[in-house]
């Protein structure tokens, strides 16, 4: 069964001559690690709130673990996807303990078992000494793991995380990647868009590469250098299909 | 309803580390009110409480000159003031103090004034009694005189203030010279017939009609007089309380702009219920500032030499007028932290368009004072429903009878604010 399913995708944005998406089509497995790779204004980001529903598309078909994203499913889906947006999506006078609880309610948590919950994942990612601290006290590292706490609280089969290492020490993000392969063994499937193709490389385990709203490449990551002699790593494969022209 | 009390808790702990966001919803309005009560109390005092003095030449030293300056001193209003440095003040004199600015008013009574009533009230009386057939005749000048009383103004002076002592020298005037005419008749008749006692005057008969004063309300009319605290205290409060869309709209951009809303909008369950625990936050905020301002006006502002305000008989309709004008202004918040892309944009419009909508609404001066096209317009803004609302509470000793159209006007309105809303976030959804 196909974790994430995208077929035909067509979006144009209100006022803007171009479309944004010119029929999309990808496809990534249950449980799978895989990585949405693009140059800047290639769609990512629309795909994204596409596939979370956030946007609506203007034609085509999305399926999340075999459910249409449309109003039927709208709320079925948001129990299985969480979404770490590129943003720190937290408010920032709160503490990570009063961010954590309010989100875990939303979900319909309360009381012991919420709070257990938030302890262990603040424990999980380092940051049990600071739970009562407010987040604008938080350094970046810090602030990306809270975000990616507040976007598991519900136990998502499908993680979905907008570029969750940007901005982050080396030691936060070797904490990150460690926890998504974790999570992934877990049975979890995870999507993941980042500029810093070493690090999709060594992550995912397939990678779709897009730009200008189309796909252009699918595949997994070492299949594709292989595929290609000239290049010797994923950057290369990367600019292979994009080429060296500066984007907006 | 779980997560409507998340959301009001997170309210209350966002606006517990706000200390600049609690001082302008909680300290600011108390210091506006305070002020504005201050500034206005003389204004409010021009025709109440407080004392003018009138410079009065009395060229006459008769009767008409005694009627007026006793008719002035005795309404509590004015000090007669007939001599400066000890020298009677002369016409000319009265008219440079006036014009000086040093007094507001000045009366010249001109010599012979009574004498010139005293023969017209004889010339009425001879008409009479030879009409009657008495040959009895009381003298009379040969030319009758043309004399005025005349007022000088400051030329600051308002035109209701100078109407009200028009109408009142007026009257002094027409009393002097019916009682003049009276006791001429009268002294007649007894001349005629020994039998009519000395005690019954024509004077006496005449005031059998009197002027009583009475309020309007059905019930247990309240006692309140018009003043600076009763005005300023609900009217600045309303507008307050209209100010707090600054920090909801601030909120809600935040929101939007650090992915806030976003996380929310990805949880399943209805935003609707998170939208409803934001409202009643602040709605209950609101309230909360309306009565804080009350007390104000009722236990701070009478430290300051103010009147104490009055707060009405009930306290049920007030509340519900409170929590109306809450709504109102907490989704309008909402509605311009939804319409606007940036913070400046959004704080910038709410504020501007708050003070107009003050100004048409009648809290910066009264509404019936205004032209009456501005007036239609005022009817329209939601500030002035409240400030009618809390008026007939206050003033009128109203109840929910009274008011209840005003706080559904503000409820729907605030309802038509938030559906507005709801179609442009999903417009941009789209």
């Amino acid at each position: 069964m196909s974790g994430i399913s995208v077929k035909e995708l067509y979006k144009t944005y209100k006022g803007s001559a171009e479309p944004t998406l010119k029929g999309l089509t990808f496809q990534f497995g249950e449980g799978r690690i895989a990585g949405l790779l693009g140059p800047n204004g290639a769609g990512k980001t629309t795909t994204i709130s596409i596939l979370c529903g956030i946007v609506r598309g203007d034609s085509g078909e999305v399926k999340i673990h075999g459910l249409k994203q449309q109003a039927a499913h709208r709320e079925s889906i948001k129990h299985i996807i969480g979404i770490v947006p590129q943003q720190i999506a937290l408010y920032p006078q709160l503490s990570a303990v009063e961010n954590l609880t309010y989100f875990g309610n939303l979900y319909g948590f309360k009381g012991k078992a919420l709070q257990a919950k938030i302890m262990h994942y603040l424990e999980l990612f380092g940051l049990e000494k600071s739970a009562h601290k407010e987040i604008h006290k938080y350094s970046g590292g810090m602030k990306r793991r809270a975000n990616i706490i507040a976007a598991i609280l519900h136990d998502p089969k499908l993680l979905v995380l907008d570029e969750p290492t940007a901005g982050v020490d080396v030691q936060s993000r070797s904490m990150i990647l460690q926890f998504l392969r974790d999570y992934n063994r877990q049975g979890a499937s995870i999507l993941y868009t980042s500029h810093l193709l070493e690090e999709a490389q060594s992550l995912c385990e397939e990678v779709v590469i897009m730009d200008e709203g189309k796909m252009i490449v699918q595949g997994n990551p070492l299949a594709l250098i292989q595929q290609h002699p000239d290049c010797k790593n994923l950057e290369d494969v990367f600019l292979h299909f994009t080429g060296n022209a500066l984007r907006d | 309803m779980l997560r409507l009390l998340a959301t009001i808790r997170k309210e209350w702990q966002l606006l517990l580390r706000d200390k600049t966001g609690i001082i302008l919803l909680f300290v600011m309005p108390v210091v506006l009110i305070t002020v504005m009560a201050l500034i206005q109390d003389a204004p409010f005092k021009d025709y109440q409480d407080v004392k003018f003095d009138i410079l009065t030449v009395d060229n006459d030293h008769g009767r008409l000159g005694r009627y007026v300056k006793e008719g002035l001193a005795s309404g509590g209003q004015f000090n007669i003031i007939d001599s400066l440095e000890g020298k009677p003040v002369t016409a000319e004199r009265a008219r440079e103090l006036v014009n000086d600015g040093r007094y507001k008013i000045s009366i010249i009574i001109p010599a012979g004034a009574t004498a010139a009533i005293v023969s017209n009230a004889n010339r009425i009386v001879n008409d009479i009694t030879h009409r009657m057939g008495m040959s009895v005749s009381l003298p009379v000048k040969k030319v009758p005189d043309s004399l005025n009383v005349t007022i000088y103004f400051d030329p600051a002076a308002k035109k209701a203030f100078k109407g009200a002592i028009h109408q009142s020298v007026d009257n002094f005037l027409t009393q002097v010279e019916t009682d003049m005419l009276l006791d001429r008749i009268k002294y007649q008749l007894r001349s005629k017939d020994s039998t009519v006692a000395n005690t019954d005057t024509l004077a006496i008969r005449l005031q059998a009609v009197g002027l009583k004063e009475q309020s309007t309300g059905t019930g247990k009319q309240l006692d309140v007089i018009s003043n600076s605290v009763q005005h300023n205290v609900p009217a600045w409060s309303i507008f307050a309380m209209f100010f707090i869309v600054i920090p909801i709209a601030g909120n809600m951009i935040r929101e939007r702009e650090d992915g806030s809303l976003l996380r929310m909008k990805l949880i399943p369950g209805s935003y609707l219920a998170i939208l409803a625990g934001k409202m009643l936050f602040f709605v209950g905020v609101c309230v909360l500032q309306f009565y804080l301002m009350m007390l104000v006006g009722i236990y701070v502002l009478p430290l300051l030499d103010l009147p104490q305000l009055v707060m009405g008989q009930h306290p049920g309709a007030t509340l519900l007028v409170a929590g109306g004008i809450g709504l109102a202004a907490t989704a309008y918040g909402i509605l311009i932290g939804t319409v606007f892309k940036t913070p400046n944009q959004a704080l910038n419009f709410g504020a501007i368009s708050i003070v107009i909508l003050s100004a048409i609404g009648g809290i910066w001066i009264p509404l019936e004072v205004m032209p009456a096209k501005m007036q239609l317009l005022g009817h329209l803004s939601p500030l002035s429903w409240g400030l009618d609302a809390i008026n007939d509470i206050y003033l009128r000793n109203g109840d929910i009878e009274f008011v209840w159209k005003n706080v559904l006007r503000l409820i729907l309105t605030g309802l038509a604010m938030l559906a507005i809303a709801g179609w442009v976030e999903k417009r941009r959804m789209n």
